[in-house]
């Protein structure tokens, strides 16, 4: 396990909202919404490039006042850079072990939730809401059709269904 | 009892509101007006917030970078723009209620127009805003006096420019209208308006200053709110007026949202000839709200059938024009696909 790797959190083209006990976080490059819990969100944050897996460990345990592993900011960092959340992307490093056997390992020795990384998706009000009216994907996104959601699956009835 | 408890009480939900039972819902008119409705930092408030909720903080975010830019794009070249519809809408609403917006609405001076519409045009931190000569149609009092009153507001880091309340409900009313009252969910924008206006709202600033008819709309549709979302008209100076809605335009709102098809332009509608035919038959007659409005009519018991003639006299070459148009544009497109 390569614990001496230093990943950088993305910051260009995402917005981020942070909530009570989650940080929920906009992929402008994507459109896709993500919500990182309270343990995926202090390991996202530690990860500035300096810090190695090691460190932001121990970071994690200040913060949380828990032990915690390598093996718990393994299962953050390989969401994180699934998802595109972090400036280059990290192989996963579970030692043959798969993601499902981290967690229940993880889980089972952990007094703090195991960092989760969840897909927002985009409710109908939303969509419904952000209906254009377009003949052809042509006009999805441009000017009058600005407000399209999505440039692919705009349909003659002025429903946009998210990209 | 308030919008709010009406509305959104337990079991009721509707579409673009997300009901829910555990939560009551800050209402008392005036808290909200001057703060964006949302406080994230309550953690009260957020602890046991849905995924549509969590979705609606992410795209106001989002929505507010977009503003935010486009304000500052189009200062960089002298011009100010005023905000309408959208985020100054939803800054009424309550604590929980999303109010998603598509576009960005900004309404700039004639003079600055042409100069505004080439930066739309090109400038990448404008895309999505909706230009505006001015407001045309939604409002009658002159460009100058409605950025008098107009006023500057936080957003994130930035100032943005809004209307003065009184001039934006005017506003809210007539474009509600002027779509015929079809977007039921549209009706929370003046209902909140009303219900969560500031303190020193004046309402001869939102009346008096408009002709006889177009006063009769905007009490009229205040009235709608109150009848079917419920809005108190309880220390309004029109509340009696405000219950006396004519018959026709309850019919016609009515009518609309039963019905599952919405108003669109008839020249969106080519590529289907189902769809096209039924934009045709919506169409007559034409919706009596959108002819007497386009008519510059007032809203009374009599009969609509003068405004309704008249409507779709000056409709008809403007919509063949456009309909022209699509079809040529439709049928560049597929020769290129």
């Amino acid at each position: 396990m390569n614990n001496s790797e230093r990943p950088t959190a993305r910051k260009s083209g995402l917005v981020v909202q942070e909530v009570p006990d989650e940080v929920l976080v906009y992929d402008l490059e994507s459109n896709k919404a993500h919500c990182l819990n309270q343990s995926a969100a202090m390991i996202w944050k530690s990860c500035d490039g300096n810090n190695s897996v090691s460190e932001i460990a121990k970071l994690v345990e200040t913060q949380a006042g828990e032990k915690i592993t390598e093996d718990f900011v393994w299962l953050a960092i390989d969401q994180l850079s699934e998802n595109n959340l972090l400036e280059q992307q990290v192989a996963s490093n579970f030692q043959g072990q798969s993601r499902r056997d981290v967690i229940k390992k993880i889980g089972l020795a952990s007094m703090v939730a195991i960092p989760v990384i969840a897909s927002l998706v985009a409710p109908q009000s939303a969509l419904a809401a952000a209906s254009c009216a377009c003949n052809n994907p042509q006009q999805c996104g441009n000017p009058p059709n600005s407000q399209c959601p999505s440039t692919i699956n705009c349909t003659v009835l002025g429903v946009c269904a998210a990209a | 009892m308030s919008v709010n408890d009406q509305l959104h009480g337990p079991g009721r939900l509707r579409s673009g509101v997300i009901a829910d039972s555990s939560f009551n819902f800050p209402s008392s008119r005036g808290n909200l007006c001057c703060s964006f409705a949302l406080d994230v930092h309550n953690e009260n408030n957020l602890r046991s917030m849905t995924d549509d909720l969590k979705w609606y903080l992410l795209t106001l975010k989002k929505a507010e970078r977009n503003i935010v830019a486009a304000f500052q794009a189009l200062r960089s070249e002298a011009i100010e723009p005023i905000l309408i519809k959208g985020w100054a809408a939803a800054r009424n609403y309550p604590d929980r209620v999303p109010r998603y917006f598509g576009d960005t609405d900004l309404a700039v001076s004639a003079a600055d127009y042409a100069k505004a519409k080439s930066l739309v045009e090109t400038h990448p931190g404008l895309r999505g805003v909706d230009l505006h000569r001015e407001l045309r149609h939604l409002d009658t009092l002159d460009w100058d006096r409605l950025f008098s009153n107009s006023k500057l507001v936080n957003m994130d880091v930035a100032h943005v420019r809004i209307l003065a309340p009184e001039d934006h409900l005017r506003v809210m009313c007539v474009h509600w209208l002027t779509n015929g009252g079809e977007h039921r969910d549209r009706l929370f924008d003046i209902a909140y308006a009303v219900e969560n206006r500031p303190e020193e709202f004046d309402w001869s600033k939102c009346l008096d200053v408009i002709s006889g008819n177009r006063r009769s709309w905007i009490v009229s549709t205040i009235g709608l709110a109150h009848r079917y979302l419920d809005l108190s008209l309880e220390g309004l100076p029109f509340a009696h007026e405000a219950t006396e809605i004519p018959d026709w335009l309850t019919r016609s709102v009515e009518r609309s949202w039963a019905s599952e098809s919405r108003l669109r332009g008839i020249d969106e509608s080519i590529t289907d000839p189902r769809l096209f035919l039924h934009q045709v038959r919506n169409r007559l007659p034409p919706n009596p709200i959108q002819s007497t409005v386009f008519c510059e009519g007032k809203f009374d018991n009599s009969p609509r059938i003068g405004y309704q003639l008249r409507d779709m006299a000056g409709r008809i070459v403007p919509s063949i024009r456009r309909l022209r148009k699509a079809v040529i544009d439709q049928y560049q497109w597929s020769r290129t696909k």
